[in-house]
């Protein structure tokens, strides 16, 4: 069917449309584990933290615009000509992995409120996938200096999410194959693990193109700043994206109101932003990644390699997973 | 700089040239040009023809409208996504993706195309599951396939890799199938398969020599033809993208279903040696040249020339 030239009217309508798609989207994302559904009636939140007053309303417009620009600044929003076809603009982010070194802080009862955590080496590797939602978090810490240093001591973990699910791997793909490894469920954790994975630049962006019509924009000294709710298992947090002059997001903040999920309440800044795959894929990351957990600071990354070429990472579920899930 | 516009240039030229024979055919059959707007399969239409034998006719010239399916909106649909004019989805999860309007597009340079056509060709959801023990060697192949992929320097793609046949003959005993060869960077020779219908067996695998496209035998389910085939060598991938290798394991189930004019081809591998479990396609839907005087033209001499300008990873 040939496209005619777009009137107002269409635009609008299509506008409609898409942020009515959106929405189906998270839903859909949500509902997705490994061929059956999950949480498929759960309902979302409305945004405590977007409840600004009428005049500071953003208009549909706006946010639809401002989540469009913000998608092109990261190479999200892409289209191709090859070959001569003329297809809309998709959002081409699935998965990717990430290289990092940096450092965690660790927290124990000993820590008086504001003091910071002990200063951990760390090596980081995230393979993170957005259909469906899953995130496989590696990190090696070392309590002095290089790994390889002697007297070092390393401690590796493997924390791994995907849709309703969580568990740590003694080591990659662990409890898939006899014999290959232990993979020891950790359900309490699914909400914290999803959480890493929609505060990153892409899945705000994709959560907040999903809540649709929950989604504000506003300005604060200056900066664009878009308010959604997220859903699912993470109803209840609302999600507050700072954009910088180059509409990259600069910060991601998560609040609740919920007592019961307060070490949701997250803070992490983005910064260094440029293409950081060995294949250029014109995809723009951030090079440096701060997170505070519960006002606590608990990583400091510096990103050396992010492939971003929806590299072949799965995460399918160990039986005994499923079968922890299930009682 | 000087060097990223040369290959910028030169995976430009290539990506023409995959769609040369197409082009070409096209014109030689007066068939139109396709400008895709959308993903979405074709509706089938008309009757479908039966043989003599009471099974659907398969026979006639598939994707004969200058329809490359190797082409990014095929190759997006081969994945799962389907786009239309105003949504997206992945067939695989039924996720819906976020789609901003054609006329809003923001402009792009070809090396942006070629780059954005990369993430569009692997960004569905409908990938083999490797034993974990396997996963880094598929990214590798991946990653490096400009210089690991088996079908470079003209060699034959392999079943099933290569796809839905362009032309099919149907007798009572046996199909034709042929494949055209391709032009460009991921150029492949011309290739054909004779599949017998007449009810024999397999050859015990021992006794087979592992080939590209294997020992096939078909058989009829229903208004469906099943091509079971194995006897692989363990040279070949899969699928056109993502360095799906297997071993000699490897068995292939084909179904083609006709429907009308159109040609559905959906196929699963099973391979136990380095899969967790059975992949099954994405259903491929290829579309009749209606025209009955339409032939399939000498495919191009299959010559290997653009892999001595590569100088970066970057590739389809």
């Amino acid at each position: 069917m040939p496209m005619q030239a777009g009137t107002l009217k269409e635009i609008a309508g299509k506008a409609l449309v898409i942020a009515a798609l959106a929405a189906l989207f998270f839903q859909g994302a949500r509902g997705q584990s490994n061929s059956s559904k999950a949480s498929a009636g759960a309902k979302t939140t409305p945004a405590t933290a977007a409840t600004a007053d009428d005049a500071n309303k953003s208009s549909t417009s706006e946010v639809a615009d401002t989540l469009k620009v913000a998608a092109e600044a990261v190479g999200l929003a892409r289209w191709s000509g090859v070959g001569g076809q003329r297809l809309p603009e998709v959002d081409v982010i699935n998965t990717m992995e990430i290289w990092g070194s940096g450092t965690t802080y660790v927290y124990n009862q000993s820590n008086k409120p504001g003091e910071p955590g002990a200063a951990v080496k760390t090596e980081y590797h995230a393979a993170l996938g957005y259909n469906p939602p899953a995130m496989r978090v590696e990190m090696t810490r070392s309590s002095s200096g290089a790994p390889a240093q002697a007297g070092a001591v390393t401690q590796r973990t493997i924390e791994v999410v995907r849709d309703k699910y969580a568990w740590d791997e003694s080591e990659i793909g662990a409890g898939l194959v006899p014999g290959k490894g232990t993979a020891t469920p950790s359900m309490a954790s699914v909400s914290n693990r999803l959480l890493q994975l929609w505060t990153l630049p892409y899945g705000a962006i994709k959560a907040a193109l999903a809540a649709g019509d929950k989604t504000k924009v506003t300005t604060e000294n200056g900066a664009k700043v878009i308010t959604f709710p997220l859903s699912g298992q993470l109803a209840g947090v609302t999600v507050k994206a700072t954009l910088d002059a180059q509409n990259e997001i600069a910060k991601v903040e998560t609040r609740t109101d919920n007592p019961a999920l307060t070490n949701l309440i997250t803070e992490t800044e983005y910064s260094d932003y440029k293409d950081h795959g060995e294949i250029a894929t014109d995809v723009k990351s951030p090079g440096h990644i701060v997170r505070k957990q519960g006002g606590h600071q608990v990583l400091d990354i510096q990103v050396k390699i992010l492939d971003a070429n929806n590299p072949y990472l799965v995460f399918p579920v160990p039986e005994n997973v499923k079968n922890a899930a299930a009682h | 700089m000087r060097r990223s516009i040369r290959v910028s240039g030169t995976i430009f030229v290539a990506a023409m040239l995959c769609f040369l024979p197409a082009a070409v055919f096209a014109q030689a059959n007066g068939g139109p040009r396709m400008d895709h707007e959308n993903t979405l399969p074709p509706e089938p239409v008309g009757p479908t023809p039966m043989a003599p034998d009471g099974h659907p006719d398969l026979t006639g010239l598939w994707n004969g409208l200058a329809d490359n399916l190797l082409g990014v909106p095929n190759q997006m649909h081969n994945v799962g996504i389907e786009v239309g004019p105003d949504s997206t989805r992945d067939i695989h999860s039924g996720v819906q993706i976020a789609t901003w309007p054609l006329q809003k597009r923001k402009p792009q340079n070809n090396e942006q195309n070629e780059r954005a056509a990369t993430l569009l060709r692997r960004m569905g959801s409908n990938r083999p599951i490797y034993k974990p023990q396997y996963w880094q060697r598929v990214k590798d192949f991946d990653a490096n396939s400009n210089e690991e992929d088996p079908s470079n320097n003209c060699m034959p793609a392999g079943v099933p890799r290569m796809g839905v046949p362009s032309y099919i003959a149907q007798t009572p005993t046996y199909l034709v199938f042929l494949y055209p060869g391709q032009g460009g960077l991921i150029a492949t020779a011309t290739s054909y398969r004779m599949i017998p219908t007449d009810g024999r067996k397999h050859t015990n695998l021992e006794d087979l020599d592992g080939t590209w496209n294997g020992e096939s035998i078909g058989h009829w389910e229903g208004d469906t033809m099943v091509i079971d085939s194995i006897g692989f060598n363990s040279t070949s991938w899969f699928d056109q993208l993502g360095g799906y290798f297997h071993s000699e394991n490897m068995h292939v189930i084909e179904r083609l279903h006709r429907d009308g004019n159109t040609l559905t081809w959906t196929v699963t591998v099973e391979d136990p040696d380095v899969l967790l479990e059975p992949w099954t396609t994405t259903p491929r839907v290829a579309l009749l040249n209606p025209n009955p005087k339409a032939i399939l033209d000498e495919s191009l001499p299959c010559s290997e020339r653009d892999f001595a300008h590569v100088v970066t990873k970057e590739h389809h």
